[in-house]
């Protein structure tokens, strides 16, 4: 086995005291792709910041080949060839795809930036990741995928010797995903050395060569990929038997409609009509960006909605405001939590009482006594433990994603909008959410799941709707459910499978 | 081979430039009946001496404009550009006419300008301060300087460099476009590109390897430059210093680079938008003044016409929360 | 998930070293630092007389300043808040009395005008999207030159029993206007802190999306932050005409920098979503203090302003760090 570019020895790193890697070793060989496993809170991020010198190590050594680097800054880590992908978008809007690719490392000629040799060389990452877009074309243009591609682009650019990818595929539809595979390929064959994090066991198991596998900040594996199945995997990271992900439930019986909508419009969508019934999870699925956050949106009366006919829960009509919405029984919980969910900054009690807040009505005064018991109530039965006067992000992602669960409890919806409920959430959290929400179909009331996960369509819906391009490609019943199914009509494959 | 990088380097700048130009090609049309508007109303616009006359209402405050959008390029902005406009004009006064003269007098107004900015620039990043505060409680210090530099109005501009600035030559026209220029020059380095990144997203942009800190407080100093330069101009035009003279250059500029599209948001928005904006405004107080309007109603009008251009887009393209 | 955590590592009780935290009580502590050097070193300061003189000052730009938090709560500022001041200061004496004999209809009239101002501030930066700073410096260019045209340059004096009697009465030998600073903070703190309406402006300055996504009104409840904002300026600028006497173009100017730098002193964050009026009153009555120290030095006025400006400086450094996260 060739000698590892960068290995960490025994790195430990605490936060206020609290151990966050305890004793962690990793080597990152040329020609391997080396996924990193593990929960949200497990230390994966933390880990991958020691490497590309972002946090010192409280303890332990890393290694550079072979030599051991008393402090590592982010300025070594690149000299050293390390480029690391982070989850958080490092671009800028305004500049062009080739500046933000070649941005802090531009070529130069008598101290101006060389567009020439700027031009040639982000054209050639470009073709690697399959971007095809001018690249003068300013970043802000692009949807968040081919951002993503950029970003990766970015990384290619430095030509570096060791990759970090976190969680890469977490917005990439199917085809820039199999783009990025092949070309992770292809770095593998080059004699890259790739340390590639993600949630998607399937597109570990199919990539990558060796796996180390991270519980609460400890290493519980490291080994081969060979030999290892799903099941093992999920056992090392949760550290019990996965078991069955997804709740087993039985299909409510055919129930009355709740929501109907004919002919409804919402920015890019046209003309779709939809029925959501009591007792049901409706699953949204298709590939990333084809109209699904604009139809939750505009069910949820926070983007301006047409329709031809509409009816929610008896009354005609779209919601107005997102007010109304909630007076009528919505409630939605969006995707990227940080912006569109939480108060940040605020405490995790106060969090929850959000929509109250909203409701209040005048010159009121809050309750204060009230507002605790129903928080200590909300946290108990969503198990968010610990002080609820912490800042919400102190908090790991999936307890921010009970947290914005939470908050519409006490408001006691009937139709639940979800928005990729389950993005970076972990294992354990996603199987809490999997029961809440088929009990709160069970009690009759209605779930709508928009999900980029497709398992958790076919293993969680009732029904699935399919979207492509704005329009509804296909409703796909019980019977007719797969992630063929569902992934065939996303890509447009087959314009029958609603016959199916 | 030697000339293949230069085509190349045509193919990726000038795109670049042009889609610069797509947020602002409104403007550019509005700017432009204004100007048709004006010189319908005052034919002698076509002359030296017209094209001369305007340049220097407008040129003060194109640098303070520019000088405004820098700072909010950054993510910041300036509540001390009025009170570096007078202390540039109180320091020329107060050397040009001394041993100093006239090239140590522009020497000590471009050190000052770009002292105080880099100061400013470098509490603001390193201390980690709002910029709006910083600047406001150095507006305080700057205007207090400049008034210990010139308790009262006084000082003295020698009348030939007087002349060859605000007097029958078109020499702030040709600093203007040397000015934008140079800033176009700056802007193809990759510290003065980097203003872009650091001002939109810090974060991303020191990991990616940009000296975000060091892009971030050159530009507070070109900032300062080019403010206390104004500063300078406006002494050239009265001939004398007054240490208040800036005051109204700090609401001017934002409004200025406002109109021209520049986000507050930091890294959104150009310098040509920035200058459109005060040409904007410089052509609008213009036409007013030939219109007969009295001089207050030009504040009404300009307190409506600032909101109707930022909100118009709104009115016209609107969505909802998002 | 097991055991019912118990309510009090749910809700730990604050601790001293918490409070040490608190910027609002450390601004307090730095005014009585202040004053008892102050009143050592300098014969006078210390006197009733004197500290009752630097109240009164307080109460003007403390009422301002408490549109200036709830708006600077709210994410958003106001630079139109001096420019309200001199309206309602000039407005006075313009409006007609309608026959009162108290004053109170004019002074109620003046009022509802400043609040309408706000109201307006409101609109524009909620339903035309317009950036707060620009949607007030406009409001501010556009007062400034109605009142050009309506009050022209000469000072306007008022006959106005009300306004004489809350500039001027003592009751227990404190004068009225700390009394109204008082009432209104009280009011403030509750309205605040205490209500929902309060939650929900924390929440918008906090994250405007989230908070729009989570049911809240966002509209209506900026308008009602930016109307209160224009209030309480008019309310400082009738107390200022009550106390000055007569009002004038260009009387409410100082009052916008100064509304801010106490905001900020006192803690609030100018980024929005966090911060206390309970702050904003310490950090008035400093400004004035530091004002009327640096009268005492008996310097110039260049290096009063210079001493001003490093002192604001100093004291943010003190207290007034925030990360610059986005």
């Amino acid at each position: 086995m060739p000698a590892p570019i960068i290995a960490a020895r025994d790195v430990s790193k605490s936060f206020f005291g609290n151990p966050v890697l305890r004793d962690v070793s990793i080597a990152l060989v040329p020609g391997r792709i080396h996924a990193l496993l593990g929960e949200n809170g497990a230390g994966k991020s933390t880990l991958i910041n020691l490497l590309s010198g972002a946090l010192p190590s409280d303890r332990g050594t890393i290694e550079i080949d072979g030599k051991a680097v008393a402090a590592l800054t982010p300025a070594a880590a690149r000299n050293a060839g390390i480029a690391v992908v982070q989850q958080e978008l490092s671009l800028t809007s305004s500049l062009s795809i080739a500046e933000n690719i070649g941005l802090g490392a531009y070529p130069r000629r008598y101290g101006f930036i060389d567009y020439g040799a700027l031009a040639r060389r982000a054209k050639a990452v470009c073709d690697m990741v399959g971007l095809d877009e001018s690249l003068s074309r300013p970043v802000g243009d692009l949807p968040l995928g081919r951002r993503q591609m950029v970003e990766i682009a970015k990384a290619l650019f430095r030509e570096p010797r060791v990759l970090i990818l976190d969680e890469p595929t977490s917005s990439l539809s199917a085809h820039e995903a199999d783009t990025l595979t092949r070309l992770l390929v292809k770095l593998r064959e080059a004699g890259t050395a790739v340390l590639y994090i993600s949630h998607r066991l399937n597109e570990v198991m199919r990539l990558c060569d060796h796996v180390t596998v991270l519980k609460d900040g400890v290493v519980t594996a490291d080994q081969s990929l060979a030999g290892t199945d799903a099941d093992g995997l999920v056992r090392l990271m949760v550290g019990r038997d996965p078991g069955d992900l997804f709740p087993s439930w039985t299909a409510t019986p055919e129930t009355e409609t709740i929501v109907s909508v004919e002919g409804f419009s919402s920015g890019p969508l046209k003309d779709i009509d939809l029925t959501i019934r009591r007792g049901e999870v409706l699953g949204i699925g298709g590939l990333v960006g084809q109209g699904q956050e604009d139809l939750l949106l505009g069910l949820y009366g926070a983007l301006p909605a047409s329709a031809r006919r509409a009816s929610f829960d008896g009354v005609p009509g779209i919601p107005a405001s997102v007010p109304k919405a909630n007076a009528l029984g919505l409630a939605y919980v969006p995707a990227d939590r940080k912006r569109e969910g939480l108060h940040l900054i605020h405490t995790i009690a106060w969090n929850m009482m959000l929509p109250q807040f909203g409701r209040a009505r005048g010159l009121s005064l809050r309750n204060r006594g009230k507002e605790k018991a129903l928080a200590l109530d909300l946290a108990d039965h969503l198990g968010i433990k610990g002080d609820l006067t912490r800042q919400v992000q102190a908090l790991s992602g999936g307890n921010q994603q009970k947290v914005a669960l939470a908050k519409w409890m006490p408001s006691d919806p009937s139709i639940l909008l979800l928005n990729d409920p389950t993005r970076g959430v972990d294992v354990e959290t996603k199987r809490e959410i999997y029961i809440l929400l088929r009990r709160f179909a069970s009690e009759g009331k209605a779930v709508v799941l928009s999900s980029s996960d497709t398992p958790e369509l076919v293993h969680l819906c009732d029904r699935v709707a399919v979207m492509r391009e704005g329009k509804l490609a296909a409703t796909l019943d019980r019977d007719g459910l797969s992630e063929e199914a569902i992934v065939a009509a996303a890509m447009g494959a087959e314009e029958a499978a609603q016959a199916a | 081979m030697s000339h293949t990088p230069d085509t190349r380097s045509q193919r990726l700048y000038w795109p670049v430039q042009m889609q610069r130009n797509r947020g602002v090609r409104g403007l550019f049309v509005v700017v432009a009946a204004f100007l048709a508007l004006y010189v319908y109303l005052f034919p002698g616009l076509f002359s030296i001496g017209g094209v001369s006359k305007f340049a220097q209402s407008w040129f003060p405050l194109a640098l303070v404009s520019m000088s405004q959008a820098i700072l909010m390029l950054t993510g910041g902005i300036s509540l001390s550009i009025g009170a570096t406009v007078s202390l540039g004009a109180v320091i020329a006064a107060t050397t040009m006419t001394g041993p100093l003269g006239v090239v140590g007098g522009i020497a000590a107004v471009a050190v000052a300008g770009l002292g105080i900015g880099a100061i400013s620039g470098a509490i603001v990043v390193r201390l980690k301060l709002p910029a709006i505060v910083v600047t406001l409680a150095a507006s305080f210090i700057i205007g207090g300087a400049a008034l210990l530099i010139l308790p009262r109005p006084g000082g003295a501009i020698p009348i030939w460099f007087s002349d060859l600035l605000a007097g029958n030559t078109p020499a702030a026209l040709i600093l203007l476009i040397v000015t934008a220029l140079l800033w176009k020059l700056y802007l193809a380095t990759p510290l003065g590109l980097s203003l872009y990144a650091s001002g939109e997203n810090p974060v991303g942009a020191y990991r990616g390897g940009v000296p975000v800190d060091r892009s971030l407080i050159a530009a507070y100093a070109i900032s300062g430059l080019l403010a206390a330069a104004a500063g300078l101009f406006v002494a050239a035009q009265t001939g004398s210093g007054d240490p208040v003279i800036g005051t109204a250059f700090t609401l001017n500029s934002i409004a200025a680079a406002v109109l021209g599209g520049v986000g507050f948001l930091g890294g959104r928005g150009t310098m040509r938008g920035a200058i459109a904006g005060s040409l904007l405004l410089s052509v609008m107080i213009n036409v007013m003044f030939f219109l007969g309007f009295p001089p207050v109603a030009q504040y009404v009008a300009q307190g409506l016409i600032i909101i109707g251009a930022v909100a118009l887009p709104e009115i016209t393209g609107r969505r909802g929360p998002r | 998930m097991s055991a019912t955590e118990s309510e009090t590592t749910r809700f730990p009780p604050r601790r001293i070293s918490a409070l040490l935290r608190n910027r609002a009580f450390l601004t307090f502590i730095i005014v009585a630092l202040v004053w008892v050097v102050a009143g050592f070193a300098k014969p006078g300061f210390g006197s009733f007389g004197h500290l009752r003189y630097l109240l009164e000052l307080a109460a003007v730009i403390g009422l301002v300043a408490i549109g200036q938090t709830f708006v600077v709560i709210a994410g958003g500022i106001d630079l139109s808040v001096g420019a309200i001041v001199t309206v309602s200061a000039v407005g006075v004496p313009l409006v007609a009395d309608l026959g009162d004999p108290t004053g109170t209809v004019p002074v109620l009239i003046v009022l509802a005008a400043a609040s309408g101002i706000g109201l307006l501030n409101g609109l524009g930066v909620a339903y035309l999207r317009v950036h707060p700073m620009i949607m007030t410096l406009a409001m501010a260019t556009f007062l400034q030159g109605v009142l050009i045209l309506v009050a022209g340059g000469s000072a306007v004096s008022a006959q106005n029993p009300l306004l004489h009697w809350f500039g001027n009465a003592r009751p227990i030998g404190i004068p009225a206007g700390v009394y109204l600073w008082v009432v209104v903070s009280a009011i403030t703190l509750v309205v605040l802190h205490a209500t929902p309406f309060g939650a929900r402006i924390f929440a918008i300055g906090a994250n405007p999306l989230a908070t729009a996504l989570s049911g809240v009104n966002t509209r209506t409840t900026t308008m009602a932050v930016y109307a209160i904002g224009g209030l309480t300026a008019g309310l400082a600028g009738v107390l200022l005409l009550g106390m000055n006497g007569q009002g004038y173009v260009g009387i409410g100017d100082p009052y916008l920098l100064a509304s801010i730098a106490a905001v900020v002193l006192g803690g609030t964050s100018i980024l929005g979503g966090s911060g206390t009026y309970a702050g904003t009153i310490p950090g008035a009555i400093l400004l004035v203090t530091i004002t009327a120290l640096i009268t005492v030095v008996n310097a110039s006025p260049g290096w009063r302003s210079i001493l001003f400006g490093s002192l604001i400086l100093a004291l943010l450094l003190f207290s007034g760090r925030e990360s610059r996260g986005r």
